[in-house]
């Protein structure tokens, strides 16, 4: 074990008053990361051995999902309800809910599906906010090349260019939906947008509701999918595979009622998978700020049906989840914090970083503290300090204005963030890649669109803050309305499951494994066994 | 971590860790999870709602299981997300205007007028917010102070279940807050800006920045032989 410097030590090296010094020793961009980055490591990836993306690497714990058994047999389908629909939303994040309300607002007959409830999603927790280039000294040009940059170059140039130029209205359609955004002056008519800074851009572009943005994203949008004629909720329903025709295209899906134990049988014409990330599958042991729903359900689903995907192998993992309390670990501290001016520290006092680098950059010069000895220990946590106390003494109605959720965390932790500094340590964040979609969210399998988190091939191997919140809107209306497109269509066939048969017989040609099955659907910590409950 | 807690969670008598919220405690007994639950501990999707009795306290407290730690002698109950036999349909569409607020409001949540001030909403609200002084803010037409009072709703909907008007008072607040920012914000520069993408004279140029000049991404280790 690497040695820490103890949390009392620690404390004592806080500087009092006087801005902490910057180390000398920083690493280029490259070096730190490939060195310190969860996902360059050793362990960071294993080639798939069979299905659309056999050869291309993926992390081993998703791989070990995605080249999995389906839960379900024909046995199951035979007594399953049978209903239809125009087109099946599976998700009720803000993607989901997007698509949902777009689609039935142009005619169609619409079923959303979701695992938990409608709106408990990632997208109820995001604070910080979301990006659009509104500012006059900002412009979309600025914008698409922050996101490129960011993502380290490897991003779709056409689906970058496409969500930003989207941006702005995007932001109207929220307000017209009814999302309110903070303003930077308080009158009526005439007022600009408040708009924050957010690491690794070039002008200040996120636009919030306080520091909860997400929470006011989704309680809007949780009542447009409500009062929305033509759309049917099915909570508790997760969905456990998709459905195929025999040309391989997707025919709906097959749910799971929990409330019922018994399996629901939903066709579509067309179905929006927008089941967001992963974080809940805590690779490599790091804690997660993720909601509990957060299975990587989506990618094992559209996979076995033979979607293609992109950086399977890159994930996000956000430079402060709270490491101290322990039963907090893994909880978000916002970047809005480091964005109004919170510092991070080693356990000698000193920054390493500029915080407002983009977040692999920050998590790894984190890691790299810690592994070199400068890390902080306190009740068998590790982690640095992040010191908002100049910020708080400097404009002291911070906590209850723009950083309110801060306020809340820091009485949950037990601790006044004007005398004391938080212990954090990165934790796992969001999902980079995913599901290839083109500029409609459609993918390689006709009638299976993607939107939101659980799509991938926009923000390359690294994100930005506020670029998910756009792209769950932006990409969730879009799939929303090519999926209305089909209302017109003709339905050929029920639907079956011969791509699982298919599947099960590649599993076998691989000697693959076939009693690891997927989609998980809820943690290992949630105890529940399909096969153990099911009624059949 | 010394000593242990015993507490009671829809009849499963539980020991758990003095410093998990009552969420933790359940998971980790080996209860199944699969409802009642989302962000799992930052208090926002309102989904672990539940009624607690402490030990030696007679009266019930309704509170988000995921941000309140576990006490000895703890009774805690579940309650699941309550929907009610009638909602309020509205359509943001039709309020178009401003001016005819006060009667929109009185049109689609008609109940806000009979509050009986029991306070049974305050006494739910696991946020602690004023909610009954939100419903009076609403029917009076300070539309301002209704929504602000609203503003940390995470829509558990407990004061709906409290209510025994069938006011809705979450709903009647969010109806509230979507009308204010559906018919007066109107920023500026998000005008300019939708006026400049759409005239085309704003827009990006997927060639820019050119390959050549961008710099190299860091490099990736080789994929691992075993798993
Ligand atoms: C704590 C936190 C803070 C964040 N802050 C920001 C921020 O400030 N700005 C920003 O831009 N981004 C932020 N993000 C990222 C952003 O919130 C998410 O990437 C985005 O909201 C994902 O939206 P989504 O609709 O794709 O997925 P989600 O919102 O996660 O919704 C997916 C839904 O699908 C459901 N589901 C999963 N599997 C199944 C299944 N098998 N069947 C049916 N339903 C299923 C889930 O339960 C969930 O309800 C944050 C994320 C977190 C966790
Ligand atoms: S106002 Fe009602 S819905 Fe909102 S948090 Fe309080 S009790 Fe829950
Ligand atoms: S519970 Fe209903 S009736 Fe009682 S004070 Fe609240 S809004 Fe009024
Ligand atoms: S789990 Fe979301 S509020 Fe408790």
């Amino acid at each position: 074990m690497t040695s820490m410097i103890s949390h009392a030590q620690a404390l004592q090296a806080l500087r009092p008053g006087a801005d902490a010094p910057m180390r000398a020793d920083g690493l280029a961009v490259n070096d730190l990361l490939e060195r310190f980055h969860p996902d360059y490591g050793a362990k960071a990836r294993v080639s798939l051995r069979i299905g659309a993306n056999a050869g291309a690497p993926c992390h081993p714990a998703l791989a070990g999902l995605l080249e999995s058994n389906a839960l379900i047999d024909d046995l199951d389908l035979a007594g399953a309800e049978p209903l239809a629909t125009d087109v099946l939303v599976i998700g009720g994040g803000g993607a989901g809910a997007a698509a949902a309300v777009t689609a039935a607002m142009r005619g169609a007959r619409v079923i959303i599906a979701t695992k938990l409830r409608i709106g408990d999603s990632n997208t109820v927790m995001a604070e910080g906010g979301i990006q659009a280039a509104v500012g006059a000294d900002d412009s979309l040009q600025r914008h698409y090349e922050d996101t490129l940059r960011g993502g380290h170059n490897e991003g779709d140039r056409a689906l970058i260019a496409q969500m930003v130029s989207d941006a702005p209205e995007v932001i109207r359609w929220l307000i017209d939906l009814g999302m309110a955004f903070d303003l930077a002056e308080d009158k009526a008519l005439g007022s600009t947008l408040l708009r924050k800074k957010a690491g690794g851009t070039t002008a200040s572009r996120i636009l919030c509701h306080r520091d909860f943005t997400g929470l006011e994203m989704m309680r809007v949008l949780r009542e447009a999918v409500e009062l929305q004629r033509g759309i049917e909720q099915l909570n508790r329903c997760p969905a456990v595979e998709l459905l195929s025709h025999d040309d391989g295209s997707c025919a709906g899906a097959i749910l799971y009622d929990l409330e019922r134990r018994s399996f629901v049988l939903v066709r579509a014409r067309a179905v929006v998978l927008a089941t967001g990330g992963s974080g809940r599958l805590h690779l490599q042991g790091f804690p997660t700020s993720n909601h509990y729903g957060a299975t990587a359900d989506g990618l094992v689903l559209a996979y076995r049906l033979g979607a293609r995907m992109c950086d399977l192998d890159s994930f996000q993992y956000h430079p402060t989840g709270v490491a101290h309390p322990r039963h907090l670990a893994g909880g978000l501290i916002s970047e809005s914090a480091r964005s109004a001016g919170a510092h991070l520290l080693n356990g000698l006092g000193e920054r390493f970083v500029d915080e407002l680098k983009p977040r692999d950059v920050v998590a790894a010069a984190i890691l790299r503290e810690c592994a070199e000895g400068r890390g902080i220990a306190r009740d068998g946590q590790t982690g640095v300090f992040l010191d908002a106390r100049a910020l708080v003494a400097a404009d002291p109605d911070i906590l209850e204005t723009r950083l309110v959720s801060l306020g809340h965390l820091a009485a949950k932790c037990g601790l006044d963030p004007r005398q004391e500094p938080f212990l954090v340590y990165p934790t796992l964040h969001y999902q980079n890649g995913g599901v290839m979609i083109d500029g409609d969210g459609a993918t390689s399998v006709p009638g299976l669109l993607c939107a939101g988190e659980v799509s991938g091939g926009i923000h390359g191997r690294n994100r930005l803050m506020g670029n998910a919140l756009l792209d769950i809107i932006s990409f969730g209306r879009r799939a929303g309305t090519r999926a209305a497109e089909s209302l017109g269509q003709r339905q050929a066939g029920r639907g079956g499951i011969n791509h699982v048969h298919r599947w099960r017989r590649a599993l076998a040609q691989a000697e693959l494994p076939a009693d690891v099955r997927a989609p998980l659907l809820y943690p290992s910590y949630g105890n529940f066994h399909l096969r153990r409950t099911a009624a059949a | 971590m010394s000593e242990t807690v015993h507490l009671t969670i829809d009849g499963r008598e539980i020991a758990a860790d003095p410093t998990v919220s009552i969420l933790q405690a359940y998971a980790q007994s080996g209860a199944e999870l699969t409802a009642n639950v989302g962000c799992m501990g930052q208090g926002v999707c309102g989904s672990c709602r539940c009624m607690v009795r402490k030990d030696g306290e007679r009266q019930v407290s309704t509170l988000l299981a995921c941000e309140t730690r576990v006490e000895p002698g703890m009774q805690v109950s579940f309650i699941d997300y309550f929907l009610p036999a009638h909602v309020h349909h509205y359509d943001l569409k039709d309020l178009h205007d401003s001016w005819g607020m006060l009667d929109q409001i009185r049109a689609v949540f008609p109940e806000a007028e009979h509050c009986r001030h029991c306070s049974g909403c305050d006494r739910a609200c696991p946020k602690g917010l004023p909610v009954q002084s939100g419903v009076a803010f609403s029917v009076a037409g300070d539309i301002a102070a209704a929504a602000a009072v609203f503003d940390q709703c995470v829509m558990c909907n407990l004061c709906t279940l409290a209510c025994p008007e069938n006011i809705r008072p979450n709903h009647l607040g969010l109806f509230v807050r979507r009308s204010v920012a559906a018919l007066t914000l109107r920023p500026i520069d998000l005008m300019r800006r939708l006026r400049e993408v759409a005239s085309g004279e704003m827009s990006v140029n997927v060639t820019l920045p050119r390959v050549e000049t961008a710099t190299a991404a860091p490099r990736l280790a080789a994929p691992a032989q075993d798993r």
